[in-house]
């Protein structure tokens, strides 16, 4: 009887934990890539005055432009320290709300001994 | 002017008295003692890199719950054994620089009992780690209380069941790393960008005696140091360890972690030395990834292998081979999604007192969820 009692609770975790598994990844592959804020500043804040002739206009390209560009710089470099820090033991993990992957980045700090500019650019990369 | 001078020149005078104690002292101090003087130093100095010290987090951390969750079925020797296995961790981060985290294991080897039915077994409980961390600076990390022993690097980041590719424990696993896996005491480490080419992490730590069954610990000092070249993709290093009872030896080890910028290959090696026994692993891990066919399933497969050999030592240990051994095994992981993994395996050892085969089949899982509501993004 308890044996069969244990066997049942295993199941029941398992199915549990699978489940979750499953659900998360059913919201990652329905959460729509997030753009980077250079780009979202341009698109939200365009009105049909910023014509891309106005001074007003190109500047504001230009600087969402460097923004962009930046951005995609750190976050391509932050990738590329994932690769080479976390890959070094586990495979790449879920994208997390960035106040979770804050601690699991200061958790990795301190297990994996990661440099100082290693965890800004991961926790950069891994919350966009 | 004059009374100037005599204050200045008995600074002086105090000053050199002062270092020539402490030049005394650090040439008669004992091992551990030196290593509680890193300790310390590195705390005194602590400060002066305070104001570049890294609290560059722009978000602010919350507490979290994660971990992991097997069913492991090894056949050992014609021998079933259910494992299932789980092991939470629960971080909270205080402020900018601290850091309590624990992680505790609940583990069952169940097997079939002479004369009754079915797989019985009781639960092994122990709390793997429990520390305080205080990130001090860029260099400097200070950790106190149950510490997982940094020898080697398989103990302290490859051992969790959702990590590790293959689901046996290596054999010299349990050289230098205490009797229960951790140490209490105190530990400094850091990781630093040395040259732009390379990084340096290091640790050095001193762990207490404790005899209260299962978080005992042997009295020892020791460090481990690595080199990591990122281009490269290739971590080096080694460790050392004073023990400071029984019979007094030392002990180290080397270890190499290297991941071809040009291939999905994974290789880890270990190498330890002791009174107790000595050997080595060898674990070559391929992502078929660049397989042209069936793309979504092969790159979600891995094949691994290790190959490693135990040599006794001059004086016997519980949890180490009784006799020289060898072991290869190999295996296939297939990921379904992040963080989980069916695993399987096939194993031969082989030594004097005969050969046997090692079979693995598991299901491991690896969760993080938040403990409090997130929020804001700050």
């Amino acid at each position: 009887m308890k044996r069969n009692w244990m066997l049942l609770s295993c199941l029941t975790v398992m199915t549990l934990l699978v489940g979750t598994a499953m659900a998360q990844e059913h919201a990652k592959s329905e959460t729509p890539a997030k753009l980077p804020d250079g780009v979202a500043l341009l698109s939200a804040d365009s009105k049909p005055s910023d014509d891309v002739s106005s001074p007003q206009g190109k500047r504001r390209m230009r600087q969402a432009r460097h923004t962009t560009k930046s951005e995609q710089s750190e976050r391509a470099e932050g990738e590329q320290r994932f690769r080479e820090n976390c890959g070094r033991c586990h495979q790449p993990p879920h994208k997390f709300s960035p106040r979770l992957m804050a601690a699991a980045i200061r958790h990795m700090r301190v297990r994996a001994m990661l440099t100082d500019e290693d965890m800004r650019l991961i926790l950069k990369y891994m919350t966009q | 002017m004059r009374r100037t001078g005599t204050i200045l020149s008995d600074a002086v005078r105090c000053r050199f008295d002062l270092a020539s104690r402490l030049t005394n002292l650090v040439r008669t101090a004992s091992f551990p003692t030196l290593i509680a003087l890193a300790g310390v130093a590195g705390l005194l100095f602590s400060p002066t890199a305070l104001a570049q010290a890294t609290t560059d987090e722009d978000v602010k951390p919350i507490p979290i719950f994660q971990g992991s969750a097997g069913f492991i079925t090894n056949f050992d020797a014609g021998d079933a054994h259910l494992d299932p296995i789980a092991t939470p961790v629960v971080l909270v981060p205080v402020g900018e620089r601290w850091l309590f985290e624990t992680r505790a294991n609940f583990e069952t080897d169940m097997v079939q009992l002479p004369g009754r039915s079915g797989f019985h077994g009781q639960v092994e409980k122990q709390v793997d780690y429990a520390q305080i961390d205080f990130i001090a600076n860029k260099y400097v990390t200070v950790s106190v209380g149950r510490f997982l022993t940094p020898f080697g690097v398989y103990n302290e980041r490859l051992y969790p069941v959702w990590i590790r590719n293959l689901q046996s424990d290596p054999l010299i696993l349990p050289i230098g790393i205490g009797p229960s896996n951790a140490s209490t005491g105190a530990m400094i480490r850091g990781g630093f960008k040395a040259r732009p080419q390379f990084d340096i992490n290091y640790t050095l730590y001193f762990s207490t005696l404790v005899t209260t069954t299962p978080v005992d610990s042997d009295r020892f000092a020791g460090g481990r140091a690595g080199v990591f070249v990122p281009k490269a993709r290739l971590e080096v290093g080694g460790s050392f360890q004073h023990l400071l009872q029984q019979e007094r030896s030392n002990l180290f080890g080397f270890h190499a972690i290297w991941q071809p910028t040009s291939l999905p290959l994974d290789v880890r090696w270990e190498y330890a030395r002791s009174k107790r026994g000595s050997g080595y692993w060898l674990e070559p891990a391929y992502k078929l990834s660049q397989v042209p066919f069936w793309q979504n399933e092969m790159r979600r497969t891995q094949l691994v292998a290790r190959y490693q050999q135990f040599f006794t030592g001059q004086l016997a240990s519980d949890p180490l081979p009784p006799v020289n051994t060898k072991q290869f095994e190999f295996g296939v992981n297939y990921y379904f999604m992040d963080g989980l993994k069916f695993t399987t395996n096939y194993g031969r050892q082989s030594s004097i007192i005969g050969n046997k085969n090692i079979w693995t089949l598991g299901l491991t899982y690896r969760f993080v969820v938040p403990i409090m509501p997130e929020g804001g993004r700050r």
